[in-house]
This record gives structure tokens, sequence and C-alpha cells, in this order.
């Protein structure tokens, strides 16, 4: 391409304070309209209407693992239960939930996983963080190596709060 | 302070506008692609639990239903009042999270009008993290008493408190 000769002495200019301006007016309203929010995630459950997935000629070929979930009266947790086992309160406590959980299924991945369900029954008036580290207990651990999930058991219930529960 | 003279005969002081307009496209190019223009339904209020497994959806849900139950916090995050409320529900407004029902067989009726199935709809219930059980369960079962049968529990990710 043939380059364009300058005449001596004059410069091409362009003005360029209306760019400016509008360019600063995008700047501030990205900045404003900015929202700086933590990452979420969700732990889906399929929860059909009926309740009772399984008919009469359908026996499931796993019984439901039952997670026990009791509270205080100001609803922080009491116990956290599996099956009859009390593994006490606290991060340590849905840690053991993890590990007997993995001793349930032997493997993680293996197909006979996708039968097993978790059924959790919480009380009434337990803060709900309590049933989300549940779920997540017993949904799977994060692998420390590769940072990617390692899922367990995928199926998890939820046993209809007691009316007494919900009295009290 | 005395004024400069400008030098006779010299051309006009010029500053160098090149540098600055670089930078400031580089913040506006960081900006655009940061910015989330899509309307979440999220409400500020609701303070998630925190799960390690929670991890953000790697497939985005088609049709979702987003339930906010929170409780009313003051500025410092503290809760003002021990009754939870469904946010953002009806026409903006809060209602109690067991007079929903309702308003969720409306919203299943809409779903239906629009050839949805209420059972494909994904029901994210943002629930905070000293919400009663119990009372997630019941906003649930009015969930399906309405069709719907896919739900989402959501949770910051980050490690347990």
């Amino acid at each position: 391409m043939a380059r364009r000769k300058q005449s001596k002495g004059e410069k091409l200019e362009t003005n360029m304070s209306a760019m400016i301006d509008i360019v600063f007016q995008l700047l501030i309203f990205f900045m404003i309209t900015l929202q700086i929010s933590e990452p979420e995630g969700d732990f889906n459950i399929n929860m059909p209407a009926n309740g009772q997935p399984t008919s009469s000629d359908e026996i499931p070929p796993f019984p439901d693992i039952k997670v026990k979930l009791q509270a205080n009266p100001d609803g922080t947790l009491a116990g956290l239960f599996f099956g009859q086992r009390n593994l006490g309160i606290g991060p340590a406590a849905f840690e053991q939930l993890n590990i007997e959980i993995l001793k349930v299924i032997g493997r993680p991945g293996d197909p006979i996983t996708k039968d097993m369900a978790v059924e959790i029954d919480a009380d009434y008036n337990l803060h709900f963080s309590n049933v989300i580290n549940a779920v997540g207990a017993c949904t799977g651990r994060v692998d420390k190596r590769s940072g990617n999930i390692v899922k367990y058991i995928e199926k998890i219930k939820f046993k209809p709060p007691t009316p007494q529960a919900a009295a009290g | 302070m005395a004024k400069r003279e400008r030098p006779s005969g010299s051309p006009d002081a010029e500053v160098d506008m090149t540098p600055m307009i670089d930078i400031v496209f580089q913040l506006i190019a960081f900006f655009a692609v940061i910015t989330n223009f899509e309307e979440t339904q999220a409400d500020e209020r609701v303070k998630l639990p925190r799960d390690t497994l929670a991890k953000p959806p790697e497939v985005k849900v088609e049709h979702q239903l987003v339930l906010n139950v929170g409780f009313y916090r003051d500025m410092k995050g503290e809760k003002t009042d021990t009754q939870p409320w469904l946010f953002n529900f009806v026409n903006g407004e809060p209602v109690l999270p067991l007079s929903a029902g309702a308003q969720l067989k409306k919203e299943s009726v809409l779903f239906k009008n629009k050839g949805i199935d209420p059972a494909k709809v994904t029901v994210k219930v943002r629930a905070d993290a000293e919400v009663q059980t119990g009372i997630v369960q019941e906003l649930i079962k009015l969930c399906q008493n309405s069709g719907f049968e896919t739900f989402a529990m959501s949770a910051m990710s980050g490690p347990d408190e």
C-alpha cells in the first residue's frame, strides 16, 4: 500500500474528546452495574409428588440408608445418626458420615450406587444448613488431588416432617 | 504562580492520550466480559448455607422457578425477625412460605400455558442456612402438589462453616 505523504508542517489530528467522554461513560456504567457474588451451587433432588416411587410389585434392591438429624430447641444440631449410630455434631460428624457412606457403597461410581438411596430424617426446627451438609456428605466428596467431585449416592429422599415435631 | 509563557512560534502543547485510551479500553473490555446481564432472581437477604460439594452447574437449567426463603436482616446481617419469608415471589412482595400454595399453582398453570410440563421445571430452593428444615420441606410439598418434581437446593461453594 502506498504510504500517504504528509505535507510539511501539517499534522492530522482527530478530536478525541467525544470518544473519551463516551468511553468514560461506558466505564462508569460497567463499574456501577457490576455485582460481585460468590459462586453458587445446587444439589439436584428428584421428588415426585406421590413420594413413593416404588410400587408394591417393585421391591427396591437395597434398603434406604437412614440418616437422622436431631435438633436442639434453638435449631442447632444435637446429633447426627447413621442408622442407630450417633456420629456426634460439627464438621467431624459430617466427615464421619461421608466415610460411613463410602463403606456402604464400597467403590465410588459402582453401578449399584444408582439403586441406593439415602433417606434423611431431619427434625422440623433444625437449621437448614445441617441438611445441606448431610446431603453433601452423602452425595460425595471433593478429590483433594484433582479437585473433581467423586460421587457416592445421588438419590436423596426426605422423610416427611413428623406432626409431633411440627407442633413442637 | 507566574504563568509560563509559551515560546512563540512553537506548536501547541499536547498530551499524548494513547496510553490512557488503551488502559480505559482494557478496563471496559474487562467489565463488559465479567458483567452478567442475565436477570438473576436471587435475593441478597438469603444467607445460603455452605458446602464444599456445591459446585456451579455445568449445564444451564432450561426452565426454573426460584424460591428465596430467608429472614429480614439488618445491616450487620443479623436476623431482625424469626419469621422466615418467601422473598421476590408474588409481585416482588414477601409472602409466608406456607401460604404460597395458590401462587405455586398459578406458576404451574403459567408453565403449562407455555407448553412446559411443570415436572420438567427445576424448582431452585434458595433457603437461608437458618431456616427451619420443616418449613423447606413443607414448601417442597406445596410445590409437589402443584406438579413440580425436580428440585435443586442452593448452597455457596466453599468449606463448611
